[in-house]
């Protein structure tokens, strides 16, 4: 029997190959960092890129594997001298991305542009979650409340996106909200409008299983759109389904799909606005025509930044927005490749990996 | 490795307060590198700010209360001595502006773009925290900005000010064409004139009861000056608006004076949907005409110190030509002088008076 690691960990080597290693067992270098035993870990569509291709921008190598995962949960193992707002045994939801601090994005509020970002499972060497023990800053650990489990803890860090592409919209009380999308990050988009206050709030997506999922989550009425659709057909279709209305006041548009950025800035109000959270093709053929005359406001959306994390856990704890629903498989970490390929195949909605055993 | 010989040249004698109108001369140990992204600076100029002069004279300012001996001053320029190993934007020998004040970067204000409302602000010169008027003074990075050649010494120390008015007049939204009113032509007063000009503004009224003061702003902010009288804030407001030609308010009004009457004043001078801005500070509790505020929707704003960009900011409209700060200096003076500066700003000698560093030589 070979000697235990002290922190395994999953490392991606290239596409199709990661291999579970021993990685260095974490010391406090700063009196405000707190040690985490991971609880679990949960896939995103990113990683699931990275299985396939070995990375976005930035690819993992031989030379340089990387450890995988960033949407994770904790319970803290210990804490640095300085840390005052947690002790070992706290569960916690972990915000995986260390900021500098001191460049100009992170002193002016949006630290998720830092130019030094250390983001998890991100190549070449910022190591990500997948792994026994993982460090981080006390500010970027949020306390789950009683009521919330270990494995919900997971889904804070997609429920923060969809938090942050709300409040970039400004989701106001009674406005009608288009999300196109019904994945994971999508069904949390129209969650955390409909708890903004959005009165209608129509998913769209051309998977029929997600969207009567997606209606008895959070959407008020959805959109199915077939093959051989375009642009005009799903904008016009969305619009006479809702024909009392002009248009819609805020298009959250989560797939990265041409056609449906497209499709969000037609069925958008004139003065509208439509926040582009997916990533797909870098660059797609774009109605600018619709955009300038209808004055619409485009934002692109990022990650997450101040108080994302916060109204997250404001919602969970409230009840206004319940995530246990959304977790359709549980792997054990030697089965992560199986966690990968299962949503790849687009199983369920969100699967989760356990952190390693004792 | 840092010794007592590094530097060994130069001096670090403090001007310390130790309780009100009670000041001496010491030498104090010489700060280092304490992080790789930490710059050592030799002071070369410090202002005078009427924070300092309240400490002086009170020994508080609200909670904040002197309890143990604190160097002054927090409004400085300086040449860098020594860099930390991170340090890329400043190198040795660079001339640079001052940010005194250093925030934690980790709490709420920090991480969303407010670290003037820091939770743990390190500030200079406001208790327990030492200030500047000292020989060497050690800055992390990003609280350096160097300053482009042609800007002076003299010019950098007046930087400092010039940020809290930048910070002032965003609050006030200033767009141009707009009219903007200024309560108090001290130094933060005639140079909040000096940025709304900057940012387009086309009436600019500069309003002090010393004439000498709405003087200079005539030939370096101003468009328009008023002097009140001692009658009520309603009518002291509509004189103003008849005299400036502004019917039916100003868009912004500031208050850079904290005086009762000025700040009442500034709300019947305001336009319906204006904006206020608070940044004088004054007696801390006052009468305020709330009424006027609701039924008129103005937006009233507080105003504290500067935050992200405002130093940058301040330091490109030096630069540039676009505030001439030298003009507000009107006196210089060696670090052993120190206390009859003082003196002399508390007498409201002057507009900025200049304290040389103790390692300054004489010219």
């Amino acid at each position: 029997m070979a000697t235990p690691l002290t922190n395994p960990a999953v490392y991606l080597y290239g596409p199709g190959e990661a291999k579970i290693e021993e990685s260095p067992y974490p010391t406090i270098t700063d009196p405000h960092e707190v040690i985490l035993r991971i609880a679990y870990v949960g896939v995103c569509g990113s990683d699931v890129h990275f299985w396939k291709h070995g990375g976005i921008t930035n690819k993992v190598s031989h030379a340089q594997p990387l450890i995988m995962g960033h949407e994770a949960s904790a319970t803290v193992h210990s804490i640095g001298s300085s840390v005052a707002s947690l002790k070992p045994g706290d569960r916690v939801a972990i915000e995986p991305g260390r900021p500098c601090r001191r460049c100009k994005p992170c002193k002016s509020g949006v630290y998720n542009l830092c130019t030094r970002m250390e983001f998890a499972a991100s190549p070449p060497y910022s190591h990500g979650t997948l792994r026994k023990f993982f460090t981080m800053p006390e500010d970027f650990c949020y306390k789950l409340p009683d009521s919330m489990g270990l494995d919900e803890g997971v889904l804070v860090e997609p429920l923060a996106v969809a938090v942050h592409a709300a409040r970039l919209a400004d989701v106001k009380a009674r406005q009608d909200v288009v999300v196109f999308g019904a994945g994971t990050v999508g069904l949390l988009s129209a969650a955390v409008a409909s708890a903004m206050g959005a009165r209608k709030v129509v998913s769209v997506d051309i998977n029929e299983k997600r969207l009567a999922f997606a209606k008895d989550f959070a959407a008020t009425e959805t959109f199915f759109s077939p093959k051989g659709s375009t642009a005009e057909s799903i904008a016009d279709s969305i619009k006479g389904q809702n024909s009392s209305l002009e248009g819609f006041d805020t298009v959250l548009e989560c797939t990265g799909v041409e056609m449906c950025i497209d499709a969000g800035i037609q069925v958008l109000v004139s003065g509208g606005t439509c926040i582009q959270i997916g990533l797909g093709m870098p660059k797609v053929h774009f109605p600018i025509v619709a955009l300038s005359s209808k004055e619409i406001t485009m934002k692109g959306c990022f990650r997450y930044g101040a108080g994302d994390y916060e109204m997250a856990m404001h919602l969970l704890e409230s009840g206004k927005v319940n995530l246990k629903k959304l977790i359709t498989g549980v792997k054990k970490f030697e089965e992560v490749t199986d966690a990968w390929e299962a949503t790849a195949r687009r199983e369920g909605i969100k699967t989760l990996i356990k952190g390693p055993e004792e | 490795m840092a010794t007592d010989t590094e530097f060994g040249d130069l001096s670090n004698l403090s001007f310390v307060l130790n309780k009100p109108s009670d000041v001496t001369f010491e030498t104090k140990p010489k700060p280092t590198i304490q992080s790789p992204y930490d710059v050592l600076v030799k002071v070369n100029y410090t202002g005078i700010c009427g924070s300092d002069v309240h400490y002086w004279v009170h020994g508080a300012i609200g909670d904040f209360v002197v309890k143990d001996p604190m160097v002054l001053g927090h409004e400085s320029s300086g040449t860098v001595l020594k860099v930390g190993d991170k340090v890329a934007s400043v190198k040795v020998g660079d001339r640079v502006a001052l940010e005194p004040g250093t925030p934690c970067r980790r709490c709420t204000p920090c991480l969303s773009g407010h670290y003037n409302l820091c939770n743990e602000m390190k500030f200079a010169a406001t208790p327990p925290y030492d200030g500047t008027l000292t020989g060497l003074w050690c800055s992390p990075e990003d609280f350096c900005y160097k300053l482009p050649e042609h800007v002076s010494l003299e010019e950098g120390a007046l930087v400092e000010p010039l940020a809290v008015a930048v910070h002032i007049v965003k609050q006030a939204e200033v767009k141009p064409g707009q009219t903007v009113v200024v309560m108090g032509a001290g130094p933060v007063g005639l140079l909040c004139c000096a940025v709304a000009k900057a940012y387009g503004a086309s009436k600019i009224v500069s309003v002090d009861i010393q004439p000498s003061r709405l003087e200079f702003n005539e030939t370096f902010a101003a468009t328009h000056t008023f002097t009140p009288e001692r009658v009520s804030a309603e009518e002291n407001a509509a004189r103003l608006l008849k005299e400036t030609d502004m019917p039916g308010g100003a868009d912004a009004v500031i208050d850079a004076s904290g005086a009762e009457p000025s700040i009442q004043t500034s709300i019947h001078v305001v336009r319906r949907g204006g904006i206020y801005v608070q940044g004088g500070m004054g007696k801390p509790d006052i009468t305020f005409p709330i009424v006027a505020l609701c039924v008129k929707e103005v937006t009233c704003k507080g105003s504290f110190r500067y935050s992200s960009g405002d130093y940058k900011l301040a330091v490109e409209l030096v630069a540039s030509g676009k505030v001439d700060v030298n003009k507000l200096i009107t006196g210089k003076v060696k670090f052993e002088d120190a206390e009859q500066a003082f003196s002399d700003v508390k007498a409201g000698k002057g507009i900025k008076i200049l304290i040389k560093g103790p390692n300054e030589k004489e010219t």
